[in-house]
């Protein structure tokens, strides 16, 4: 085959091939859909979901100023000044032009799709970005592999409607971009990065991490002795536009001036300007003048930017570190302080299987594609090794930041596997060939090894000029630097047609593998709403449990938008979403106070309860119980933390030590300490479940036998409780009309005498 | 009501007082004196902690007693296999050692009570974990409850010990770690390695070969350790290891969300293993120059590379043990 026919097959592959790797990343995150039912899923979303919906209803100037007041009863959000934007005016944009031209698709059905769509798009920036490192062939692996790893499946799956969705596509698009702009030097790439990067930081919080990546990667340039007017043009670009666009966002506002995670940025953008001014001034005067103005310029620079650092942060014009960030740093801090954010599942750290489920072979093919970085150690290769170093560092710390590290697993082992295949695929002649090239510049060459035909020298020849030309001028300039180390030890063929046979068929054996894995683990763990929850029956069946669903159903048709109904913050956005509704706290954690007030009311007695609910008329309490169902995620087992963050802002009413039995054991049954069996959630929870299977109720989650007698309530009626027991909403009573107290009416009602309330009085 | 509680409260602080009178001449006064000073010799001779067993378990906890008292309920003994047992030991000694640098040593008294000479004590209180910490306050306190500590969520470190100690028998133990002489020389002697190094790379910073190997090194290491989940361990502290029990292999944590030190270390050691058959596969074979020589080195190495993976897949089924697939081991 003439190699003109082969670059033309390979000009009509490649986009078929991303075209099909699109397709594949988009339907291997279906599988909700063909379960359950194009729906919204777990809670951020439903909050995103509700504000398109408001954005696509009302316009964008009066989503822009929207006050919620069903939220946060009775303080409200500013939700236009606390969101990041950029996936509703996404959602609200294509559902836009899509009815501009008369497509009447729901906008519920593209919130649903819409990280699907994004991941096929995530997918071919990874073959731009390792394009630029290697070549288009290792490009295709990467979008490949990017495509149907797990960990990023794993936030954007059909219905996963939330801003990691459409952030990964932005955060490996703007590393490309980037990379184009310090390849490139051009004004014009740095201008791109910068507006991608607006876009990243419309769309997702952990910008903050091309904030500091990028400028990590101007400074260790710097450090390395490359600074070049390439990287001071694509940088200054890059961090004027991008700063000035980023402060557009009302929810970062000044923060680009004003914090610490940003000052790195800053840094380095000063460095490179002092760095350009020192360039300049070489070209006008003497080695020797120059060398005392450097000296004296670096020694006056230090002391009046550490002043200038010390006088902002002490007068706090310049914030210290935000928690969550400095938690990441110091992995203690939150569990000590911060309990709201230690709280949240997805701040865990990872255990070492959680980086092989998601990751599977690519986790160990990931280092070597970082070693042959630096083998070739070009100034993009030096971005995609701090790229690894430090996403590896953050995915340890926190679960949730898989997400981060997938893209740069994905690419690296793209590498490595792509060169193993170069490898083992090579024409010996082509080896042969640029084996003696090498040979005769270095004049090291051993003849032995050269028993080429006049064929293949030709070939090489014709190989090594495209080579050449192919090679950017910078590249010969940073290879130029470290001489010595760029020139190739000799390479020979891989001789024998069995050694090459056995690794390219285990090579695709693993290809295959992987494949399963990765569809193993979407299909069976990344797949669920958490709304509905699938189980099987006895019999093998597939039993649907739609509990949740049931019960925000119950609440919107049988009470009206002005309702309030407390619930612990994790269901608060669905509530709001599902149930149109009034809530006092919900997943948007920004107020820390009203949250221990929510788990004050849930974990003291009834009468301090009651006054809580009073003050913040309550009208509704819901709970989640799984003691039937065996739900193991259900407000029982969150209790503990409502007790420390209520003890954490009312130390004197809440104490975390009461719900221990003396052996220091969280017990449910008889062996319940009082405060737990007084608290209004104990109560709420395990109310009338004695009743269930004649007085032998056991709760299937903490495997408890329930004492026959369950607990009383006098300040709630229960007003719903759905099929399986998972939700449970109470009704909470009001005043007694003629001033009685609400036990003594209870039990009043109940036909039992009022005991000792009269001797009392 | 409020008049009861007034009452109450006159009667039981009058109480207090007539109590408190009655004490000072009462000639049980005396021996309960011995038995302070008996208990401080015996305390300060064991560096601040008192041995018990059953019998004198009951005597010195028995009343009259104006003294605190925590006891520290363990079992180190080795064949209890008290992991938890064996790491909180030296820090419980660290407060107690701090004790003996207080003035008033009367009033607060460390006991340490192991299970191999104290079961009858263990029913007594419905121990059925260790280690546990008991305090027992003195008569004069209104609580007389014993306290337990929280290790679930203060962990097995001397500090949060000592504050808690410090609250509830108002005194002010301070602890002072030893000084870990060999940890001291490790670092000295890194420190020195450390800038013997950067003066080297400093000289040859302009030849950033010179430093690639090393910096190649120190970003693949940090990656290896990151991957195997060295941050859980920093963040969760797990037992390194757990001796088997029954053919169970003991360095494998059961649960998926669960690990222990060595665990994680031998998943690091197998990820490096991994990533160097794929390194010289890429980077060693091309260069050997004799044919059979480089067909050895492919089956080797892509041998190796093929075993490891399905011990590593191995491992993983042992943590999920749904996970349905294998490749050489089934």
């Amino acid at each position: 085959m003439s190699a003109e026919t082969t670059s033309t097959i390979a000009k009509v592959l490649k986009p078929t091939i991303l075209i099909l790797i699109a397709i594949v990343a988009i339907s291997s995150r279906l599988f909700s859909i063909i379960r359950f039912e194009s729906v919204i899923h777990e809670f951020d979303p439903w909050f995103n979901y509700r504000t398109t919906q408001h954005l696509v209803k009302n316009g964008f100037y009066e989503f822009w100023n929207w006050f919620d007041e069903k939220s946060w009863y009775p303080l409200g959000r500013v939700v236009g000044g606390t969101v990041y934007p950029g996936i509703m005016v996404t959602s609200a944009l294509i559902h836009n032009i899509l009815h501009f031209f008369n497509f009447p698709v729901d906008i519920r059905n593209i919130c649903v799709f819409l990280a699907p769509m994004f991941s096929g798009l995530t997918a071919f920036s990874a073959y731009l970005l390792t394009k630029e490192l290697k070549d288009s062939s290792a490009g295709l692996l990467a979008a490949a592999f990017l495509g149907v790893a797990p960990g990023y499946i794993s936030r954007s799956v059909a219905g996963s409607y939330d801003n990691e969705g459409i952030a990964i596509f932005l955060l490996v698009f703007t590393f490309y971009l980037w990379i184009k702009a310090v390849k490139t030097g051009s004004a014009f790439f740095g201008l791109l990065t910068a507006l991608f990067y607006f876009y990243m930081v419309s769309a997702w919080g952990g910008y903050v991490f091309i904030t500091n990546l990028v400028p990590l990667h101007a400074f260790t340039l710097v450090l390395m002795g490359r600074f070049s007017n390439r990287l001071y043009v694509s940088y200054s670009t890059f961090y004027a536009v991008g700063t000035l666009l980023s402060m557009q966002i009302p929810f970062v506002g000044f923060q680009p001036t004003r914090t610490s995670e940003h000052m790195a940025a800053l840094g380095v953008f000063g460095l490179l300007q002092l760095r350009g001014f020192a360039e300049l001034i070489r070209g006008l005067v003497t080695p020797k003048q120059f060398r005392t103005l450097l000296k004296t310029g670096i020694a006056i620079v230090t002391v009046v930017s550490l002043t200038i650092l010390t006088l902002l942060s002490m007068s706090g014009v310049v914030a210290p570190f935000t928690g969550r960030f400095y938690s990441l740093w110091d992995t203690g801090y939150a569990k000590v302080h911060i309990p709201i954010i230690a709280s949240v599942s997805e701040h865990q750290p990872t255990a070492w299987t959680s980086f092989f489920f998601d990751l599977q072979m690519l986790i160990f093919l990931f280092p070597a594609g970082v070693y042959l970085c630096f083998k070739e150690l070009k100034d993009e290769h030096v971005f995609i090794i701090l790229y690894s170093v430090f996403a590896s560092y953050f995915a340890g710390v926190m679960v949730r930041l898989m997400l981060t590290l997938t893209p740069v697993v994905c690419v690296s082992a793209a590498i490595a596997y792509s060169t193993l295949l170069d490898t083992y695929l090579e024409k010996s002649e082509h080896v042969l060939a640029t084996t003696l090239q090498g040979g005769a510049s270095t004049s090291a060459a051993s003849a032995s090894a050269i028993e080429s035909t006049s064929a293949s020298k030709k070939h090489g020849t014709k190989s090594t000029n495209k080579d050449t030309s192919e090679t950017k001028p910078h590249s010969a300039a940073a290879s130029s630097r470290n001489n010595n180390a760029s020139e190739k030890p000799k390479r020979f063929p891989i001789f024998s047609w069995d050694s090459r046979m056995m690794v390219i068929l285990q090579l695709t054996w693993f290809l295959f593998m992987f494949a399963w894995h990765c569809t193993y683990v979407t299909s069976g763990s990344y797949s669920s709403p958490s709304i509905v929850l699938a189980t099987r029956g006895h019999d093998g069946s597939q039993v649907i449990i739609d509990d949740f669903r049931e019960a925000y159903y119950w609440l919107r048709k049988n009470t009206g938008e002005n309702t309030k109904v407390m619930s612990w913050w994790d269901y608060g956005y669905q509530m709001a979403g599902m149930a149109n509704i009034t809530t006092l706290v919900d997943n948007n954690t920004w107020n820390n106070t009203h949250i221990a007030t929510v788990g004050k009311a849930m974990a003291t007695s009834e009468d301090v309860a009651y006054k809580v609910l009073r003050q913040h008329d309550v009208d509704y309490v819901l709970v989640i119980f799984g003691g039937v169902l065996g739900y193991s995620g259900d407000d029982i087992n969150k209790f503990l933390w409502m007790i420390r963050i209520g003890e954490g802002v009312y130390p004197n009413e809440v104490k975390e030590q009461s719900f221990f039995t003396p052996r220091g054991e969280y017990k449910v049954d008889h062996e319940a300490t009082p405060a737990m069996k007084n608290s209004l959630m104990y109560k709420m929870s395990y109310y009338r479940f004695s009743e269930l299977h004649g007085g032998n109720a056991v709760d299937h989650v903490r495997s408890a036998r329930m004492p026959a007698e369950g607990p009383t309530l006098s300040v709630l009626e229960e007003a719903y409780t759905t099929e399986h027991w998972l939700v449970r909403i109470y009704k909470v009573k009001d005043l007694d009309n003629i001033g009685r107290d609400l036990k003594d009416a209870t039990a009043f009602d109940n036909g039992k005498a009022r005991k000792s309330s009269l001797k009392r009085k | 009501m409020a008049l009861v509680l007034t009452l109450t409260a006159i009667l039981s602080s009058s109480a207090f007082f007539s109590r408190a009178y009655a004490q000072s001449n009462n000639p049980s006064q005396d021996v309960l004196q011995k038995k302070v000073s008996r208990l401080q010799a015996k305390a300060i001779k064991n560096k601040g902690v008192i041995e018990l067993d059953t019998n004198s378990f009951e005597e010195v906890l028995s009343k009259p007693r104006n003294y605190s008292m925590a006891v520290l309920f363990t079992a180190t003994s080795p064949e209890y296999q008290c992991v938890p047992c064996l790491n909180f030991d030296p820090e419980y000694r660290l407060v107690a050692a701090g004790w003996t640098k207080l003035a008033d040593k009367s009033q607060l008294f460390f006991g340490s009570l192991d299970f191999k000479v104290g079961q009858p004590i263990f029913q007594k209180f419905g121990m059925n974990s260790a280690p546990a910490v008991l305090f027992f306050p003195s008569d004069k306190a209104a609580n007389q409850a014993p306290e337990r500590y929280d290790f679930a969520r203060s962990g097995f470190i001397a500090e949060p010990f000592a504050k808690w100690v410090n609250a509830k028998a108002a005194t002010d133990i301070r602890i002072k770690r030893p000084i870990d002489l060999v940890a001291l020389a490790v670092k000295v002697l890194s420190g020195f390695a450390f800038i013997g190094v950067g003066y080297l790379l400093y000289k040859k910073a302009t030849k950033v070969s010179g430093s690639k190997y090393l910096w190649s090194a120190i970003s693949l290491f940090t990656i290896f350790i990151m991957i195997s989940g060295h941050m859980w361990n920093q963040i969760r502290n797990p037992p390194y290891t757990i001796p088997g029990r029954g053919g169970r292999s003991g360095f494998i944590a059961q649960g998926f969300q669960n690990q222990f030190g060595l665990e994680s270390q031998v998943i690091a050691v197998l990820y490096a293993a991994l990533t160097g058959c794929v390194i010289a596969l890429i980077g060693v074979v091309p260069r050997i120059e004799t044919p059979a020589l480089q067909r050895a080195a492919v089956w080797v190495s892509m041998g190796l590379f093929i075993f490891l993976f399905s011990l590593l897949i191995q491992i993983f089924r042992v943590k999920n043990p749904a996970y349905p697939f294998t490749l050489l081991f089934k």
